[in-house]
């Protein structure tokens, strides 16, 4: 997906309205798609993107000219991802300690992939994306989902770039493993 | 050419990339969401020109004040020892960024209308295609059809406005094309109508 014309960015943070409104409308359906896959619930998802973006608006003073864009907002958007799911992790603990099964607690809202592999195959990529360590997803989305390149990445996590390649082909490790053993099982 | 992306991967990643269409809703919810943090936060003139309608306020409380600020700067830059002469503007300015002057109130300015309950910005989004014009009433606006009308989002998206109500318990409903109220769908139904037709309840917690 290309950028945002950069002269956008620097409209609105001159405090043009409009040109805030091309940002959001530009980008929230792709940083929905983020935060879908990072989170796992739609909720949670819109959450973390309207929080983001109000953030954004808040912190446009501490954009650079020169600077891109796209890595600045998702880094705002990975940081409330993150946020977020600390609290629903501190949440989810709660209902586990209450003995209250946790499958139906979390199944409130499944995501809706639209089905170009089938259902199937799309749902049991969301289970064992979930069953990652969310370091090792966030990178494994911004590098494989979003293409982004490992430079803005790590402007986007603060993590180096070794550090970020290790996190990428670990989930995809974990990926292709536990991918092939649901294939086998399904006898595909 | 990646090595990491093997078919397995590729597959993932396609299942994963699937862009949601574009919401004019959500949109305009994130729209009305800005707006409301920006009217929440008092800029750094607000808060002088509220310091500075208060009674208490005078050129030489204000020159005090700044005086004392510089002193307290220049005693945390170490110009100046642990003299006693200093220990009032110190305390005088506690809370207080050292070396800056007191624009963010803290102990030593009163407090801008303490004894008031200050209101909150709301956003509301009412979806109505066929409306012309849509108007909030309720009870933090005196149910007046001309203090809150309803901007719209694009030709046919869905309204929107940001209302100050104070914490608290509130009524209200939209009035569609000046004629027909009707309650947010979006929100409970008040069951205490006091003024004949439909509506809404809103919830309103303190910041």
């Amino acid at each position: 997906m290309t950028e945002i014309d950069p002269s956008v960015p620097l409209r609105a943070q001159r405090g043009d309205e409009q040109a805030f409104l091309e940002i959001v409308e530009f980008y929230y359906p792709r940083c929905l798609r983020f935060a879908r896959n990072m989170m796992g619930n739609e909720q949670d998802a819109e959450e973390a993107v309207q929080d983001a973006f109000v953030r954004v608006h808040d912190s446009f003073h501490r954009f650079r000219e020169d600077a891109r864009f796209d890595p600045w907002l998702f880094r705002i958007l990975a940081n409330r991802c993150r946020t977020l799911l600390g609290r629903a992790k501190r949440h989810r603990e709660l209902i586990e300690y209450g003995e209250v099964q946790l499958a139906i607690a979390s199944a409130a809202s499944p995501i809706e992939i639209e089905e170009e592999f089938g259902a199937d195959w799309a749902e049991e990529v969301r289970l064992v994306l979930e069953t990652l360590p969310p370091e090792q997803r966030e990178a494994f989305l911004l590098r494989h989902v979003e293409d982004l390149s490992y430079e803005d990445i790590a402007v986007i996590t603060g993590a180096g770039l070794s550090a970020l390649r290790m996190r990428v082909k670990r989930a995809c490790d974990t990926l292709r493993i536990r991918l092939t053993e649901v294939e086998k099982r399904n006898g595909s | 050419m990646d090595l990491e992306r093997d078919e397995t991967i590729e597959r993932v990643a396609q299942a994963l990339a699937v862009v949601p269409p574009r919401d004019a809703q959500a949109v305009s919810r994130v729209m009305a969401a800005v707006r409301a943090h920006k009217a929440q936060r008092p800029s750094r003139l607000t808060l002088v020109m509220e310091w500075m309608r208060q009674p208490a306020f005078s050129v030489a409380s204000a020159g005090a004040l700044a005086a004392a600020a510089l002193v307290l700067g220049f005693f945390s830059r170490g110009a100046f020892g642990n003299a006693g002469s200093d220990q009032s503007a110190r305390s005088t300015l506690e809370g207080q960024p050292t070396g800056e002057f007191p624009i963010v109130t803290g102990g030593v300015l009163p407090a801008s209308n303490s004894h008031e309950v200050r209101a909150v910005p709301v956003p509301l989004v009412f979806d109505a295609r066929n409306a012309k014009s849509v108007v909030v009433v309720g009870d933090f606006n005196g149910w007046d059809d001309t203090k809150t009308p309803m901007v719209r989002y694009g030709t046919d998206g869905p309204w929107t406005a940001t209302v100050l109500a104070k914490p608290g318990r509130h009524v209200y409903a939209f009035l569609v094309d000046g004629t027909t109220l009707v309650a947010d769908p979006r929100a409970p139904r008040a069951k205490d109508l006091d003024f004949g037709g439909d509506a809404s309840v809103l919830m309103v917690t303190p910041p």
